[in-house]
């Protein structure tokens, strides 16, 4: 429990910096949202617009002047945001004792490596549990002034679901390329560019059917809001494929990590 | 039983040499010096020791326990002072110090008041204010503060001032008198000397000798000056001569084996002064640096 805490308060200040950048990204959205919901000019600009374009900025299905339709939109920037901070607190839990270089004091303490790594990687899920708590609890107090009814819930709520089964990923894609690259410190650029690369496959495979295979190499796409908007519910084999997805990444830092050699 | 066994244990950094076949013993008590210059294997023996860092080969047992295998348990009993001292920047001194107690199965509270008030630490500032000298200070109180068996110190008196390198030796002697095994690690040889009881020299990853401190110096070599009139160097060119050279009329050189074979050949010689000393360790040292390099 001790590096747990430990752990949690030195992550806190990235929390609530994270938790800032989200609040307003919503807060300026749903601003912005006044131009768009119930406004039928905007009905009629959209419709003109061509199917690749719209497709291509991740608007395709949905009716952007309903409450639903713009958080169906807004979607695929929280699952972005959710990522790279979830990246950047799991490679950082284990990158930054190496980088400030006090792995020597922590790990010659009497306390096993699986243990640290254990408490360290709770710490970062425990950030990315607050992390959409915080986006769910936002999102909801921004948009009280449109009256949302019970489908806007139900749809936050999936959402929420999966944004933080992305975040799960690349919490344990960021733990394991930190407990493999050397310097550990170049784990978080790289899964930031792993998420960057996912995520223009996802905008790619909506943009064409040709391009439909890159589905099952992006997380994005397993989650995608215009799917469960439609359906009511997130894709069970999907939520299999994330979970193995993530127990791998996990199996592999638990075998990496106490073997590796420290250097500081 | 031997406090520290070391077997062979080689460590290469990809193809970089770290250290080579490096055997001992450390035994229960004893200040064990370890000496050698900048990049000899030194900090590598001891981070392996630690278990931060893994072994190419070999093996090593602390408390007769294999390193790499019970690390968590034989650590309950080991301090660790690291030559370069690194702390989170942003936690006050006494947050710090707690936060490593909380991993020890016994109370640290009372010594830890006790070496910060000895040391002069300020606990109540942050790292990140602290000096060289004052992250030192908090080393030392954090790896002594929970009674280790054996203690692991890298260049400890790097960035203390006299008055605290003197303090700091006291405090090890005393714990050392009351059971403490302490190794040495340090390119200062007048330290080693001051307070080691045995004395291992690394050179390039592998130890090229270990002796008690008093055989080195005492029993080993002497270090000889003879100021004669026109004596050539080349006269005491005997076996076991060593280091022979020449300054405007004396001639110096180390010499160690049966000295009256040293004293027949300058009885032959009208000398105007001779000196036979002992030699630091420092020259000890020089000694076996060069003598490898030849």
């Amino acid at each position: 429990m001790n590096i747990f805490w430990h752990e949690f308060k030195s992550g806190l200040r990235s929390l609530l910096i994270w938790s800032g950048v989200m609040a307003l990204f919503i807060l300026l959205s749903v601003m912005k949202m006044a131009g768009y919901v119930n406004n039928p000019e905007m009905i009629a600009v959209l419709k003109a617009m061509p199917q690749a374009i719209s497709a291509a900025f991740g608007l395709g299905p949905f009716d952007l002047t309903t409450l639903e339709g713009f958080f169906g939109v807004m979607f695929v920037y929280f699952a972005l945001i959710g990522a790279i901070a979830a990246a950047t607190w799991g490679s950082g839990v284990l990158s930054r004792e190496e980088s400030g270089k006090t792995a020597d004091f922590l790990l010659a303490l009497p306390v096993s490596r699986s243990r640290v790594l254990t408490a360290k990687a709770l710490a970062a899920l425990a950030n990315c549990l607050l992390f959409t708590l915080v986006t769910g609890v936002v999102s909801a107090l921004a948009v009280q002034s449109y009256q949302p009814e019970a489908g806007f819930y139900r749809l936050l709520v999936l959402e929420m679901e999966a944004m933080f089964l992305i975040e799960l990923i690349f919490l344990a894609i960021g733990l394991m390329l930190a407990s493999l690259l050397r310097p550990s410190w170049r784990a978080a650029s790289v899964a930031i560019a792993l998420i960057l690369a996912s995520y223009f496959a996802f905008a790619i495979s909506n943009m064409s059917r040709d391009f439909d295979f890159l589905k099952y190499f992006t997380p994005f796409k397993y989650f995608d809001a215009a799917v469960f908007l439609r359906e009511g519910h997130l894709d069970g084999t999907y939520i299999l494929v994330s979970l193995l997805i993530v127990l791998a990444s996990i199996a592999i830092v638990y075998v990496a990590y106490p073997r590796r050699d420290i250097y500081v | 039983m031997s406090i520290i066994e070391v077997e062979r244990l080689t460590k290469y950094y990809g193809r970089v040499r770290g250290i080579e076949d490096v055997s001992f013993q450390v035994e229960e008590g004893e200040i064990f010096g370890f000496i050698g210059p900048n990049g000899a294997g030194k900090t590598t023996t001891i981070r392996l020791l630690l278990a931060l860092i893994y072994p190419t080969r070999g093996s090593a047992r602390i408390f007769g326990k294999d390193v790499f295998r019970y690390g968590p348990e034989i650590r309950q009993d080991i301090g660790y002072l690291p030559g370069e001292v690194f702390y989170y920047e942003r936690m006050k001194v006494i947050d710090l110090l707690k936060y490593a107690a909380s991993f020890y199965n016994r109370d640290c509270t009372r010594r830890m008041y006790e070496l910060a008030e000895y040391m002069e630490l300020d606990l109540n500032r942050r790292v990140d204010e602290l000096s060289y000298g004052n992250r030192k200070k908090v080393g030392i109180v954090q790896g002594l503060m929970h009674n280790p068996r054996l203690v692991f110190l890298d260049e400890p008196t790097i960035g203390l001032d006299p008055l605290m390198q003197r303090r700091f030796f006291d405090l090890i002697r005393e714990e050392n008198a009351r059971g403490l095994t302490v190794f040495f690690s340090s390119h200062i040889l007048s330290e080693v000397q001051r307070l080691c009881h045995r004395v291992a020299i690394i050179r390039e990853g592998r130890i090229v000798e270990i002796a008690d401190m008093e055989t080195l110096i005492r029993n080993n070599y002497k270090k000889i000056r003879v100021v004669a009139r026109d004596v050539d160097p080349s006269y005491f060119d005997l076996p076991g001569v060593t280091n022979l050279e020449r300054t405007d009329h004396a001639v110096h050189f180390f010499y160690r084996g049966d000295i009256n074979v040293v004293l027949r050949r300058m009885s032959a010689l009208n000398l105007t002064d001779v000196t036979i000393e002992e030699p630091t360790l420092e020259e000890i040292f020089m000694h076996y640096y060069q003598r490898s390099e030849s």
